[in-house]
């Protein structure tokens, strides 16, 4: 355990489910979906049925000239980064080369690229925006946050796929520990609902298709009748900070950010890995203080694919042993979709929920648990739960990056 | 596809300002308190900016600024010159 332990004082969200942090975890409370049927003309030609698509208005964080000078990700960062600093108080100007910001984003500027290409390629015009490499790039979301708020510390990008920003909130916390930062703003954005993304996930066949009866039922974690992912969008910040001087400024504390575990599979770019993810959740609970049995809820990776929700239930069982039939976990993708490099640090804030309000946010839709996926599951609706002491949240990406986040009760 | 001028450059208009107009609305500046003579980064215009700027500039008058011109392209006033002389070569001052 590091003597310099990490406190989140706020947080942010721009979701398919609420654009805020309290929107959020109602809409978890109160199972509300996010996943909506895409329009007729795209669904049709790139066989995509359903997407988790955040309502958004980029004049809530940007001026209309600003809004047009960078991508769907970016504005969603922004807006994700403000609300958080915005809660925890922090006064940014006071030290600004000692806070930093690490980001978290699986292809950056998505619809700037697909515009660019559209462009060229669609319409022959052979002339494109200078503003396409730096709205493109895909540290173009974490420098507009730092550059918005003049964050001089530490920046790093990080682009994992859909670990990528628990890796950023991960390794934000290893740098307030190793004192390099007092605090960090961590966190990661997506915005790739775009028809040539939207076609090559179609052709891995890995989407799930519209639920015949109900679009927004989807996505079914864990359950015999899941059929795979659907694509999400939106964004999740947190401010980190020394928990000491946290506390000197009396900062709200959601909670602490104790354990971070993080492995590669290096097996297989696609196929998950037990053993990856088992090493994975034990560094998490070896660099926190805290034992299996004091972890009261987990956010599973669990996006609905055949094979990723059976390697993470037989993964978990290994690290919690028998403990695991009494571990609540659920899959929150099945409400808020799939923000691949912004799920992880989105579904850490649905991670906070049973300690924050002592609410077990739920696996929609979870009719018939595969039995093959032996898990405590929370089907359908959310549970009250006596605040726990721990919580874990797991983020498993293509490429075989395994990251997990452990947060403290403060 | 050949690059057309839109139909607004076809009218006898000021070109400087149909230049302060463009600035206004991409900078959220006020076209009427705009000081052409002032360098662009009082008037808070970053390179990068301006940048994005000529691009549209050069759209709506249906030019091209080279990019050893636009070196020397320090105010608005400069630009109008240049845009004045674009004009002007292709005949249609």
């Amino acid at each position: 355990m590091a003597d310099r332990r990490v406190a989140v004082t706020g947080a942010g969200i721009v979701s398919p489910i609420g654009n805020t942090l309290e929107d959020f975890q109602r809409s978890l409370c109160d199972a509300r979906p996010g996943i909506r049927r895409l329009p007729g003309e795209i669904a049709q030609r790139t066989g995509v049925q359903v997407a988790a698509t955040v309502e958004w208005n980029p004049m809530s964080v940007l001026k209309e000239n600003e809004a047009a000078g960078v991508d769907r990700a970016t504005q969603f960062a922004l807006g994700a980064a403000s609300q958080a600093l915005a809660a925890s108080g922090l006064d940014t100007g006071a030290s600004p080369e000692r806070i930093g910001v690490y980001w978290g984003t699986g292809l950056g500027g998505a619809n700037t690229q697909e515009a660019a290409y559209r462009q060229v390629y669609g319409a022959d015009e052979w002339r494109l925006r200078p503003l396409t490499v730096v709205m493109a790039m895909s540290n173009a979301a974490g420098s507009n946050v730092a550059v918005r708020h003049k964050l001089r510390g530490p920046f790093a990008n990080f682009a994992t796929a859909c670990s990528s920003s628990a890796m950023a909130l991960g390794e934000a916390m290893r740098t307030i520990q190793a004192g390099r930062a007092d605090a960090m703003v961590a966190g990661g954005s997506e915005a790739l609902l775009t028809p040539v993304m939207l076609l090559a996930w179609q052709a891995l066949r890995t989407l799930a298709p519209a639920d015949a009866t109900d679009p927004a039922a989807s996505c079914k974690p864990f359950d015999k009748r899941r059929g795979g992912l659907v694509l999400g969008e939106g964004a999740a910040a947190f401010v980190l900070e020394d928990e000491s001087r946290a506390r000197a400024r009396r900062a709200p504390i959601l909670a602490l950010l104790s354990g971070y575990g993080n492995s590669c599979d290096a097996l297989h770019m696609s196929r998950p890995d037990r053993d990856g993810q088992v090493r994975a959740m034990r560094e998490a609970l070896a660099e926190s203080s805290v034992s299996p049995g004091d972890i009261g809820y987990i956010n599973a990776h669990g996006t609905a694919t055949t094979v990723g929700d059976l390697v993470e239930a037989e993964a978990i069982n290994a690290v919690f042993g028998e403990l695991a039939a009494h571990i609540p976990a659920s899959s929150t993708k099945s409400l808020h979709g799939h923000l691949l490099g912004g799920a992880g640090a989105l579904e850490f804030a649905a991670a906070l929920l049973p300690i924050l309000r002592g609410w077990l946010p739920p696996t929609a839709w979870l009719e018939e648990p595969d039995p093959a996926c032996m898990l405590r599951h929370v089907p359908r609706r959310a549970e009250r739960v006596n605040p726990p002491r721990a919580v874990m949240s797991n983020s498993f990406a293509f490429g075989g990056s395994n990251v997990v986040l452990v947060a403290e009760r403060a | 596809m050949p690059r057309v001028p839109s139909a607004s450059i076809m009218r006898p208009m000021d070109t400087l300002a149909r230049i302060k107009a463009l600035a206004s609305q991409e900078f959220t500046l006020d076209a009427q308190a705009l000081d052409p003579a002032a360098p662009l980064d009082k008037l808070g215009i970053d390179s990068l900016s301006f940048i994005e700027f000529m691009f549209k500039v050069e759209e709506e008058f249906g030019v091209s600024v080279s990019d050893e011109d636009l070196k020397g392209i320090k105010t608005l006033s400069d630009l109008e010159r240049h845009v004045a002389a674009a004009l002007a070569a292709c005949g249609r001052a």
